[in-house]
């Protein structure tokens, strides 16, 4: 009898440990996410995490080759007219949205429209939008009030852009993001399904039509080489590495820098470093408090502050973050050193002598950060030190994410707030340069500045406007940048196509296992 | 003819007046259970009052984590208007109540579905895990705290004291990532993480996910309960009826099962209860680190992104289980022992 229930449980411990092998499953890409997305919707979405899902489903009018230029999509090209202030896009014929339906202008129109109105981008561009209409079944045209240089940028930006839906679906469509069941795009695969912690899902599109052309960046050819794709939120970094190592995931986000060294040596695991930097900000407030206006005590903060020590204590190794005062990383067109000698001079002795001529008589400075993000948290752990040392009084709130970002809506809660950004195209995209945002920087040089910055289409101008630009903001200080932060993910090497780094969001068409 | 005589033998007789007893002790059980789910009434209205301000008051925006960091004040405004919160908190209330009260709990601001699919989705997981760890503790817990009780002042006692005192110290997330690494990365015997529905590809054979993290939750737990049989079991053996029964010639087995044991029980008995409760609601470090979609970090996640009507569904019927938990063990302490009155 006792032999029996020993043989049984003998059995059943083997039968569980059979069960255990074969975890893989075939033309399946398993992503480790580091969480969930808040939704899908990519026009009012500006979360990475989203865009890094949605836009293998969701595609625009444009999209950036691997130098960052802008290519068409959806477009098949354009012509502008001369005064800059017509522009006619026409479209490619035969593209079909995931529900079958062919796309044609009523939908580009209906989801421009939407964009232009309740997108998270949409507004910068749609400022300077007297109309848009379709002037054919395959071919909108956008009338501008004034010439608007950024315009192609903007629309190739597909976080935050105008994402192409069928009209059905974007006609009545507002702020609030659109539901899963509304998940129609014309990418390369479709939605399939959410599971509520558990995954988000997208399986190839057969009736995909491709642009054509040699794939480039995320422009040319696409192919969905896998069946499915799942997106798996494992929010313990220790578990997603352990998941790529056991091949359980094919891919993991969002590794900590201190690690680079060891994976980047592990041949069971392929680092791949994001090509486009994120780079943390620190704003000041324009709008209320000691600072506002006082661009002298601002100047005062910003000498005080050396980024360097607090890139090393909040990212680690070197080859993952750079000192860098340009808005642009290096090898962007938009890199230049103008303003930067004053990035990070960490002169305490200057800071306290420009602070007292600022007038400031030690009145507490609330500097708001989150923990959400350690890199944030141990930064600023840094610049309080060093703006102690200088002499200023700061009183440091640490909140989680959800009442920073809530408390930085009412100007009198704050004087200085953490946050980072991530990359961006064109500088007309950097969240300062956006009136409204917390901080509230706009100024009359600012204006006058951003107006010739968006009404020239000539790039060499722009880039000129810019660097004006950048200067101004070491002057003024509406923000301090702290530096490039370089993230990176892993792979297993299994993975064929993925290049050698990222662009902006891991893509995986022409990709396979 | 048999019948007739059975009834009329004396020990029928007793029999019927045993079962007699039952049912009215049945009755009394009715009765105390009605009674006491009437209870639950005010209770949870108190209950949704408190986790409705809970949630509403602390700061914080569905709308701004839904729109991201570039969204304008403007513009979180609009969405947050869009969505409703802009009304008195009095009139989400009372709406929110009254969809309660037709079984609606609302629907979900970041997964766009019914909450109470969110929360059936992530009960599925958590009550598998829980029901696992469960049969760890008792496969484990329960014999090696007899045995450290019986063995008490031996060398096996000390090591089962030291033992569990060992697994009820080592974090639950260490131990969790050092299994990840030795039955999933080094040897390849379980998948390191994640958890798909018993619906799923795999069936049954899903629960191999839950091996890992229930063994790691079972090690503090079981550890718990052997110290507490152990505690248990040395105060009723020093009682005077263990002493009779001992002093009665019985066999020191026998007195151990059914005078020390089953006596010992009544106070492991609540204890049960609430682990398994809180194995339900509590096992967030377990199911973060083995990413499981479990109910303890869904609640966590939902209050990090201000999905009010998830954390207000999820908390109700965590107080519900609660309180179905403790009238459980009411009721188990009344069947253990006839001394308590369940009036």
């Amino acid at each position: 009898m006792k032999l029996k229930i020993w043989m049984r449980s003998a059995l059943a411990v083997g039968a569980l440990m059979s069960l255990t092998t074969g975890a893989l499953a075939g033309g399946m890409l398993r992503y480790a996410t580091v969480g969930e997305p808040p939704s899908l919707d990519q026009q009012v979405i500006t979360s990475d995490l989203a865009t890094t899902i949605a836009h293998h489903m969701f595609e625009g009018l444009y999209t950036f080759n691997a130098s960052n230029a802008p290519v068409p999509l959806l477009a098949s090209g354009e012509t502008v007219s001369k005064d800059g202030k017509t522009i006619v896009i026409s479209l490619r014929k035969g593209v079909q949205f995931h529900n079958g339906q062919a796309m044609t202008s009523a939908d580009v129109l209906a989801s421009l429209q939407r964009w232009g109105e309740f997108g998270s981008r949409g507004s910068l561009i749609f400022d300077h939008v007297a109309s848009v209409e379709a002037t054919g079944d395959y071919e909108i045209t956008l009338n501008l009030k004034e010439p608007f240089g950024p315009w192609k940028n903007l629309m190739a930006f597909i976080n935050g852009g105008p994402a192409i839906h069928p009209a059905s679906i974007m006609t009545g469509a507002t702020k609030e993001p659109i539901a899963p069941e509304n998940y129609i795009g014309t990418g390369p695969y479709k939605f399939n399904a959410w599971e509520a912690n558990r995954y988000v899902e997208l399986v190839s599109f057969d009736d995909y039509v491709s642009p054509s052309g040699k794939a480039d960046g995320y422009g040319g050819a696409r192919v969905a080489e896998f069946d499915t794709l799942r997106f798996i939120p494992v929010p313990d970094v220790g578990t997603r590495i352990a998941g790529v190592r056991a091949g359980d995931y094919d891919y993991a986000e969002s590794i900590p820098g201190d690690l680079f060294a060891e994976l980047d040596a592990d041949v069971g695991v392929k680092t791949m470093l994001n090509g486009g930097p994120i780079f943390g900000l620190v704003f000041l407030n324009s709008s209320d408090g000691p600072l506002k206006e006082n661009f002298a005590l601002r100047r005062a903060i910003q000498t005080a502050i050396d980024k360097t020590p607090a890139l090393q204590v909040a990212i680690g190794p070197e080859g993952l973050w750079r000192a860098n005062g340009s808005f642009a990383p290096e090898g962007s067109v938009w890199a230049t050193t103008s303003g930067t000698e004053n990035y990070s001079k960490g002169d305490a002795e200057a800071a306290k002598s420009m602070a007292a001529a600022a007038g400031y008589d030690g009145q507490p400075i609330k500097f708001m950060v989150s923990t959400n993000y350690p890199f944030h948290y141990d930064s600023a752990i840094v610049y309080t030190k060093q703006l102690a040392q200088a002499g200023f009084n700061i009183d440091l709130q640490v909140y989680d994410w959800a009442t920073l970002i809530e408390k930085r809506a009412q100007p009198d809660q704050w004087d200085l707030f953490f946050t980072h950004h991530g990359f961006v195209p064109d500088p007309i995209l950097i969240s300062v340069m956006n009136d409204n945002y917390p901080g509230w920087w706009a100024t009359p040089e600012k204006k006058a500045l951003k107006d010739r910055f968006t009404a020239s289409s000539d790039p060499a101008e722009r880039q000129e406007i810019w660097a004006d630009i950048q200067a101004l903001i070491y002057d003024q200080v509406p923000t301090m940048k702290t530096g490039d932060v370089y993230t990176y993910n892993i792979a297993s090497p299994k993975l064929s196509g993925l290049g050698e780094q990222t662009l902006i969001w891991p893509s995986f068409w022409n990709v396979s296992k | 003819m048999y019948l007739n005589n059975s009834i009329l033998s004396p020990s029928l007789f007793r029999m019927a007046g045993a079962k007699c007893l039952l049912s009215f002790i049945e009755v009394d059980m009715l009765a105390y259970t009605v009674k006491r789910l009437f209870t639950l009434i005010p209770t949870l209205l108190s209950a949704s009052i408190l986790v409705f301000l809970f949630v509403h008051l602390i700061p914080g925006d569905p709308a701004a984590i839904l729109l991201g960091d570039t969204a304008t004040p403007e513009e979180v405004a609009q969405l947050s208007a869009e969505m409703g919160f802009d009304r008195p908190l009095a009139t989400q209330y009372f709406l929110w109540l009254g969809n309660v009260l037709q079984g609606d709990l609302g629907i979900s601001i970041f997964f766009r579905e019914p909450v109470l699919s969110v929360i059936a989705s992530g009960a599925e997981t958590s009550i598998l895990l829980a029901s696992m760890t469960m049969v760890w503790i008792i496969l484990f817990g329960l014999p090696i705290g007899v045995l450290s009780a019986t063995k008490h002042g031996t060398w096996v006692d000390q090591v089962t004291s030291s033992g569990a005192m060992l697994a009820a110290s080592v974090p639950t997330f260490w131990l969790g990532l050092y299994l990840i690494m030795i039955f999933s990365v080094t040897l390849g015997w379980f998948p390191s993480s994640g958890f798909p529905s018993l619906s799923d590809d795999g069936g049954i054979a899903n629960l191999r996910y839950l091996l890992l993290p229930s063994l790691t939750l079972a090690a503090p737990n079981a550890a718990l309960i052997v110290r507490l049989v152990r505690a248990s079991m040395l105060d009723v053996a020093r009682e005077d009826h263990v002493r009779t029964a001992r002093a009665k010639g019985l066999h020191p087995v026998r007195v151990t099962i059914k005078h020390v044991f089953r006596n010992a029980l009544i106070a492991v008995a609540a204890a049960f209860g609430f682990t398994f409760a809180a194995l339900i609601s509590e096992a967030v470090v377990t199911e973060t680190v083995f990413s499981l979609p479990g109910i303890g970090r869904l609640v966590v996640q939902s209050i990090l992104r201000r999905d009010y009507p998830v954390i207000q569904g999820v908390i109700l019927v965590i107080v519900v289980l609660y309180m179905v938990v403790n009238l459980l063990v009411d009721l188990a302490y009344a069947r253990l022992d006839p001394r308590v009155s369940l009036k």
